[in-house]
Order: C-alpha cells, then structure tokens, then sequence
C-alpha cells in the first residue's frame, strides 16, 4: 500500500495537491487540496458596486473577464438592468473567444504533454508524420521539409536544456503509446498553436482595447463605441472584417487541427474512455444569451443538472440551492463548520489547521484544503466543458446532439464512453468547434446592427446610485472555460455589503463535505491504475482533463517547481 | 491594423494587485509610466497575472524588462535581477506567480522571430495576503525598482536599436543564481 503526493499538479499554473491511495496499482482513495484562500469580499465590501468588476477580473491569473463578466451580470441581476443587444452581442463574442482561446491552450500546452513524448518525436520519420498529418487532415503545414525543420529545432532546444515547457514530462514512461511520428506532429501543433492563440486574441484588443485585461465593460451594457462609418470607432466595418477574418481562420484552426489530433490522440488511447468517470453529476448555469439573460431557456448552451449519468432527464438549476461546507476546509462558521451556508450568508473566516509545512502528508480525516466544497441540494457537482456539452446533449440541442453523434460514430465508442478522462478533452474540443462557429455569427449579428442603424451598447437608466433601492442582491453567473461561474452581490445604501464568488475550480477541485462526499477530482481518481507509483502519470491526466485552473487559487511563495511524486509505505 | 505593440522595448508589470505585495510589479509599472525620466518610445503594460496569454504583446519586442515579485528568500524588499537566458532553463515554481514568467520567457523563445534581450527585476515580497496596498518595507522599497528599471531602460536606450544588429547582451549575476539555488530544496531549477 503507497500514499502518492502529486504536488503541484498543474504544469504551468499552479498549486494544487493531490494525494492519493494506491493498493494493488490501482487507486483506492484520493484527496484534493488546493491553496486558495478566497478573501475577494475583503476587498469589495464598501466600494461601488459599479467597479466591482474592475477588482473581480483580477482573482483569477488566466480568465481574468470571466470574472468581469460574472461581476456585471450580478450587478445588472441586482439592480434589474437589461443590457441591450449589442452589449450581449460583444459580451458573447468576447466570452467566446476566451473560451476558444483557453481551450486551445489547454489542450496543447497544459495536457498535451500528458499523452505525447516529445522525446520519441525526436526519432519520428518526418516524411511519414507527413503522411500521417495529410491522411487525417487537409491543414497546410504537413509536409516533410516542414516536420524535419520542427524536429530540428525541438532538438536543439532540449540539447541545450532550454525547452522549460517540455522539463515536466515522464518521457519514456510506459503509458507512452503514440507512434513517433503522431508524437512529432502533436509537438509541431504545440508550437502552432502558440502561435494560434497570439493572432487570435486580436479580438479582445479590437473590442477591449490594447491592454491585457480588457477595459471596456460597464454595468449596463459594453464602452466599446459601435459607428459603422466613423474610423476612430472601436468598432467600424473595417474591424468588423478584421474580427470576421480572425474568427473564421480559428474555427479553421479547430477544425483542421485541434479536432483530427484530439481523435488521432483518442485513437491510441481507448482505455481512457473507462476511466476517470467520476461524480456523474454535472452542472451547467447555461451561457451566451441570445435574448435577454434572464430566460436561460434561450441560452446557445443550454441550463441544466444530470445526475446518476442518465440523460433521459434534465433537472432545472436554481442558485438558491448552492451552498458551501467548510467541514474539510481550513475555515470557520459561525455557525458550525458541519453546516453548509449559501454564498450571500457566506463567511470567509480562515482557520488552518493542518501540519505546518514541511510536511509528509495532509491529516485528511480533518481539514485538509484551503478550497470550500460546494454543493447542490447537498450533491457534488463536475462543471466544466463535458458538463456544458451533456446538458445540451441531454436536452436535446439539436447542432451538439449531431456533432457529439458523429464523433462517437467515428470513434466507435457508445454515449456512455463521454463519462470519462477522454471524454472530458473531447467535449473541451467539440464545445471548442461549436463556439467557434458561433463567433461568426455574433460577429455578423453585431453587423447587421449596426446596418440598421441600431447603435446603442449601454442602457444608463439606473447608472446613478439615486436610482437603487436601499438594498439589493443579485446572482450573476457565466459558463467559464472550466464551468459554472457564480458571484453573489449584496447592496446596500449604494455600497457593496457583502460579495462571494463560487469558481469552477472550487466545484471540481473541491474537498470532502460534511457527509464525508468526495469533489470530482477526488470521486474521478478512484480506480485508475498506477503503473509507476514514482511517476504517477495516470492521476496528472485525469486531474488535467478538468483543466484544473488554481490560478484563480494560488499565490504561494514555493519554490519546489516540478512535478513531485512521492511513494511511502 | 490592431498590432498590438509597436514599441522595440516593452516593460511589463506582473503580479496579483488584490494580494498586497505580490501586486509590486503593477505598481512599479504605474509609477514608472508617469515617471518623467522614462525614455521616449518605450511601451509599459500592466500584466497582472496572465501568462502565455501575454504572448502577444510580448513577442515583437527586442528588449522586455518584467517587474515583479520574486522570491529569493531574502529579506523583503531586497531587489533582485535576472536575465532571460537565466530563466530559460526553469519551468515555474520560484517564481511568486504561478503564471511563471519563466514558462513565458521560454514560449517567447519559440515564437518570436529574433533572440530576446530580456531583464527580470523583482522585490523580494513581504505581505501577500488578500489586500490592495503594498506593506510599508515594500513601499519605501518601491522607488529602487523604479530606479532600477529606469537605468535598465536608460542602458537600452544608450545602446540603440537592438534591432540594428547589435549582439544579444548576456548577463549573468553569481549571486542571484545562487539565491535561485538556495530558493529550492529539490535541486531541480
């Protein structure tokens, strides 16, 4: 019997501690615990509700206007704004290209490297990658000459022992199983894919403005200038063409690449379908509106739960049954640390408890994560793409019923096959497709818009603090990259009372609650076998296939660095 | 149209602004942004705490001077320098932020066109708890990484275009090197 210790897990962000049981080379029990202390209402309470969104993009490292977006939306819930089209038509397009962009990513450089050896594509022959690369796709930079200069250049990197983003990887671990030459063409769309995401977040600097986190949000609408005909608009028809352009090459990218290697990647590894299940419930607060936000039954992607796996039946989400137990987690409650409490009667109040550091293992019958557990109706929930993809699959979404189809068609793999570590990077990829479809549509919505003379981006009516009630609350929510979204707002007397944000991360990446329930990391570990206890590949690809985001969780002073796994008896 | 960054030397702040010192790259960006002695064509961003998303406006330029917060187990407020060849060979981890500046410099490495100068320059943080202002060791130490940029942009400016065919300069510090060892009990970088 050996108790692993995963610490980080992430490859580039970070700080995340996964402990877990293994008897027999399978995994019998698992922990997940995470640094985040989240103390955003510290800073929020008092200030203007109007800016909150201005202090809440900055919680999280790598999806910083999710948190902008939430934040507005709960305002605008609070204070019963509608926002008007244009708005929601940026809002979506930019939302979008977030999530495009954080998918890719994603996939190439933070899981990637989980099914790829870059070490076996040094050997590949790239006169056969190149022939591999053109039987699966059409996408134009597959020939030889392309694959040796790639190999080359990779080779050099690692012979100077410069290539820092490829030091983490166990090469040469038996779970390995991608010829070569799959391997060279999966590291050449590495490096594309950086490339990728460098031209394709032009449109948050066209609808944003020029500065990495963008600027143009507003409760009540977008400050992004919409005129047509008016050069110095932010948003004009020459830049409409420019975002059209960008759009169409990305969802030229997804179909062309991102998809063919996540089926070729898919094909090596059809084990991988029957492990990492987890929870089995999933949860979707349903994103990018296409009317007005408070009817999520007009949703692109759709509002939902499924529980037990069974996608015969859809269940209603309502925020009123969110909650969070501290049992596990280094907090108090006023209360009592065995009760749950909904986010507007949250409480941040931190009492660790654990082994002070350096330590061997967490004392997990105790507290032992800085992350709450939240819950509905008491039951733990996977967010995230597959969640998204399922409820939509579930309730009958027509376009993802049909994509999700002919995928499995032509992996040959049954539905029951998404309940899985594959399945999660597959959803990640198809939503990926699909959202990049949409992108040009909003992007041609927002033109003919304008066209029509229909110009109008904010709706100022309740812009002054005079116009509020003494007191409001409202939930806002958005579909981040990694899942459901919340932020809780409280107003009072024109000033932030009280405010909580529940992150996906939390969701997934989350403890054991009171009832002794695992998170989805902790329930979709159990089972997996381990062949290398010392390198525990198989725990780094299923925990990677959340895309375990603690940015949002983790600003620790540590200086370990790599990937650490540590075998006892 | 929309580049996004025309400037040959681009300075970018990086770090979290809501956990009080570990914002002192942010805040030494805004200061030197108003500062009268910053030379002409020099671009200043404010990165929080992205990481390849930073990519684009990072890879046209020459010279890129990151400020930040950067643990060297020393006391706070003691400045540190480093340079991009230095970090190439680490992934993450020392560094204050998780993003890694480190995992940015080396994606840099692969998508820009031309070899990099780049000069990382921190403070050792003290306080790094949720709150929005600076300790006060971290604040009287402001004005030395402020200095500290200014006279690294000052030694760009002097030099020239790097564009213009002059050699990558390489440095290299001992001392920070040997705090970057002391910083890691697993030996690796």
């Amino acid at each position: 019997m050996a108790r692993i210790v995963v610490d980080p897990v992430t490859r580039i962000e970070g700080h995340l501690r996964i402990e877990a049981q293994v008897d027999g080379g399978v995994i019998t029990d698992a922990w997940s615990s995470g640094t985040m202390f989240r103390g955003i209402e510290l800073i929020l309470r008092g200030r203007d509700p109007r800016e909150a969104w201005i202090w809440a993009q900055r919680i999280c490292g790598v999806c910083t206007m999710v948190h902008a977006l939430a934040s507005v939306n709960a305002v605008e819930a609070a204070l019963d704004i509608e926002v008007p089209d244009n708005a929601r038509l940026i809002r979506n397009i930019i939302a979008a290209t977030q999530t495009i962009q954080d998918h890719v990513v994603h996939f190439y450089h933070l899981h990637a490297l989980d099914w790829v050896d870059v070490v076996s594509a040094l050997k590949a022959d790239p006169a056969k990658t190149s022939q591999l690369a053109q039987s699966i796709s059409d996408w134009p930079t597959s020939s030889t000459k392309y694959f040796k200069g790639v190999q080359d250049r990779v080779s050099a990197l690692v012979a100077n022992r410069q290539l820092s983003l490829f030091g983490s990887g166990y090469w040469g671990h038996p779970g390995y199983r991608l010829p070569p030459e799959a391997n060279l063409m999966a590291v050449a769309h590495y490096l594309e894919a950086l490339v990728f995401q460098k031209e394709f977040i032009r449109i948050h600097a066209v609808l944003g403005g020029k500065n990495p986190h963008l600027q143009t949000f507003l409760v009540g609408g977008m400050a992004t200038s919409l005129d047509p005909d008016e050069p110095g608009a932010t948003v004009n028809l020459e830049r409409i063409d420019f975002l059209l352009q960008v759009a169409r090459t990305a969802a030229g990218f997804v179909s062309q690449v991102y998809i063919p290697d996540v089926l070729a990647v898919a094909g090596f590894y059809r084990d991988w379908f029957e492990r990492g299940e987890g929870l089995g419930n999933f949860m979707s607060y349903g994103a990018y509106p296409q009317g007005s936000i408070k009817s999520p039954a007009n949703f692109f992607l759709p509002q939902g739960i499924i529980l037990n796996r069974d996608l015969s039946k859809v269940y209603p989400v309502d925020p009123e049954n969110v909650a969070e137990y501290i049992a596990h987690s280094w907090y108090a409650y006023s209360s009592g640390d065995q009760m749950a409490r909904h986010p507007y009667e949250g409480e941040t109040k931190p009492n660790y408890t654990g082994p002070k550091p350096p330590y061997e293992f967490l004392n997990v019958e105790q507290k032992y994560s800085w992350l709450k557990a939240p819950r509905y109706q008491d039951k733990s929930m996977e967010v995230g793409p597959l969640a998204r993809l399922l409820v939509a699959y579930a309730s009958g979404h027509t376009e993802v019923k049909k994509l999700v189809d002919s995928t499995l068609q032509s992996l040959k793999a049954p539905p029951t096959a998404l309940f899985s570590t594959l399945g999660r990077i597959a959803a990640r990829a198809l939503e990926t497709q699909l959202l990049a479809n949409h992108l040009v549509e909003w992007i041609e919505q927002l033109a003919n818009n304008m066209a029509k003379g229909n110009l109008l981006n904010h709706n100022g009516q309740k812009w002054d603090p005079s116009s509020w009630p003494d007191s409001a609350r409202g939930f806002g929510f958005f579909e981040a990259p990694r899942g459901s979204l919340g932020h809780w707002v409280e107003i009072e007397n024109q000033a932030i009372k009280n405010y909580q944000a529940v992150v996906p991360s939390t969701w997934n990446a989350g403890p054991r609650d009171a009832h002794g329930q695992r998170g989805a990391y902790e329930a979709a570990l159990l089972k997996t076998p381990v062949a290398d206890p010392d390198r525990p590949l198989e725990i780094l690809r299923t925990i990677h296939s959340f895309d375990p985001c603690l940015a949002c969780a983790v600003h620790v002073l540590d200086a370990r660095g790599q990937i650490r796994a540590k075998a006892s008896a | 149209m929309t580049g996004f960054v025309a400037s040959d030397t681009v300075v970018i702040g990086v770090g979290n602004t809501l956990l009080s010192d570990d914002g002192v790259g942010v805040h030494a960006a805004r200061r030197l942004q108003t500062d009268p002695r910053l030379p002409a064509g020099v671009t200043i961003l404010d990165g929080g705490t992205l990481g390849l998303e930073l990519i684009p406006y990072a890879s046209d330029a020459s010279r890129l001077l990151f400020l930040d917060a950067v643990n060297a187990a020393v006391s706070p407020g003691t400045l540190t320098r480093m340079t991009g060849s230095e970090l190439l060979g680490c992934s993450g981890g020392w560094n204050v932020h998780q993003l890694g500046v480190a995992d940015l410099i080396a994606a840099l490495a692969l998508v820009s066109a031309e070899p990099q100068e780049i000069v990382v320059l921190g403070l050792q943080p003290g306080y790094t708890d949720w709150g929005t202002s600076l300790s006060p060791e971290i604040e009287s130490a402001l004005p030395a990484l402020v200095d500290a940029a200014l006279s690294e942009l000052g030694r760009w400016a002097q030099l020239g275009d790097a564009r213009s065919g002059s050699q990558p300069l390489v440095h290299s510090e001992a001392s920070s090197n040997d705090r970057r060892r002391g910083l890691d009990p697993d030996g690796g970088c």
